[in-house]
């Protein structure tokens, strides 16, 4: 087998899946960068269908219009890292996977988020949005963007492997994202869509990028100062995320684990 | 009985207990869009509460939980014990 060189980094260029493989393939990299059988991973991605994903702790029933989003051909999966309920539109949104040996990233949970949202913040800088690290887990707009969110995102570490995954909104539709996701006990849902839109904001309200401009920022955000080089999936890391997919994440078991 | 109470964090996140309870806690579950680490660890916290008399004082509850989390080396983020203990007895009043 060829040597890894750990100091580089592969990325996964931008590409499209479903939910399923694409929580199956963060596992199957995980196990890889664990293993040494792959570099340090960047990744960037989409999610065709359009799919909600739930943190791992969070009950599925409490949080998922399930039939809404059946009706609507919305994929519904948990993820492997906490946090919350996530709307992944595949119009609206790009989301990217951090896959680091935890020994080649700040030990402190807090200050590894510090680090990677600092890479979202540089990259919207690229495109000329001014952002911070809100912590725990979320990057605001601030000046125009009023402190609103712009990116959430999650970590789980497993095996010595650090996994952040977050998503940065282009474009967010508020009454769509609310008619999939159960919005607990307020009655008035114009009221609660209203306070959403007060905290949440996307690319496309601040700035005229397209979304494939959005990319090519975050691209530049994330390798800024690393070694690194485009690279493909393994064809074992391929081959074991197909399992995962069947074994893992289409199953019952996992999906209303709570 | 069954029993839910759901809080949420200022600053943090937000944290819903269900429980089932007799006289002694038969089970509890505890979900919500915090952090854990190690996630599949959660089960410990949920388990070291089973047994525990209801009428107990909070002070029983916070260091079972907080013994749990010292021996298991889990890190909460977004909830503390004091949240996890606080929501459990909320969720006996609830039933």
């Amino acid at each position: 087998m060829a040597s890894i060189n750990h100091s580089q980094w592969r990325v996964i260029g931008l590409e499209t899946h479903d939910a399923f493989m694409n929580m199956a393939l963060d596992e199957a990299c995980s196990e890889a960068v664990a293993s040494g059988a792959s570099a340090p991973t960047i990744r960037f991605y989409q999610w065709k269908p359009s799919a909600v994903s739930i943190g791992y702790f969070q009950s599925l029933e409490d949080e998922v219009a399930v039939s809404k989003c059946v009706d609507a051909g919305v994929d519904i999966i948990r993820r492997r890292t906490g946090g919350g309920a996530v709307y992944h539109d595949f119009d609206g949104e790009i989301t990217y996977s951090i896959l680091a040996p935890e020994n080649i990233m700040p030990s402190g949970i807090t200050e590894s988020y510090h680090l990677i949202c600092g890479w979202i913040v540089d990259g919207l800088r690229e495109i000329g949005i001014e952002s911070e690290f809100k912590p725990i887990n979320d990057i605001i707009a601030v000046g125009a963007g009023g402190g609103k969110k712009i990116s959430g995102n999650a970590q789980t570490r497993r095996n010595g492997v650090l996994l952040q995954h977050g998503t940065i909104l282009h474009d967010v539709d508020v009454r769509k994202m609310f008619s999939l996701l159960k919005v607990g006990q307020e009655k008035i849902a114009d009221k609660m869509i209203a306070a959403v839109e007060e905290r949440v904001t996307c690319v496309k309200r601040l700035s005229s990028v397209t979304k494939d401009e959005l990319y090519e920022g975050l691209l530049k955000g994330f390798t800024k100062g690393k070694e690194w080089e485009f690279g493909t999936w393994s064809a074992g890391e391929l081959e074991r995320a197909k399992k995962l997919v069947v074994e893992r994440y289409r199953t019952d078991d996992w999906g209303w684990m709570r | 009985m069954n029993g839910v109470a759901t809080k949420k964090v200022i600053g943090g996140k937000l944290l819903r207990v269900k429980s089932v309870f007799g006289e002694r806690i038969e089970s509890v579950q505890l979900t919500g869009d915090f952090f854990l680490h190690p996630e599949d660890l959660v089960s410990r916290v949920e388990e070291a509460l089973v047994g525990i008399p209801v009428a107990s004082s909070a002070d029983i509850f916070l260091e079972a939980i907080r013994r749990s989390v010292s021996e298991h080396g889990i890190q909460l983020i977004g909830i503390a014990p004091e949240d996890i203990a606080s929501t459990l007895l909320e969720s006996f009043r609830t039933s």
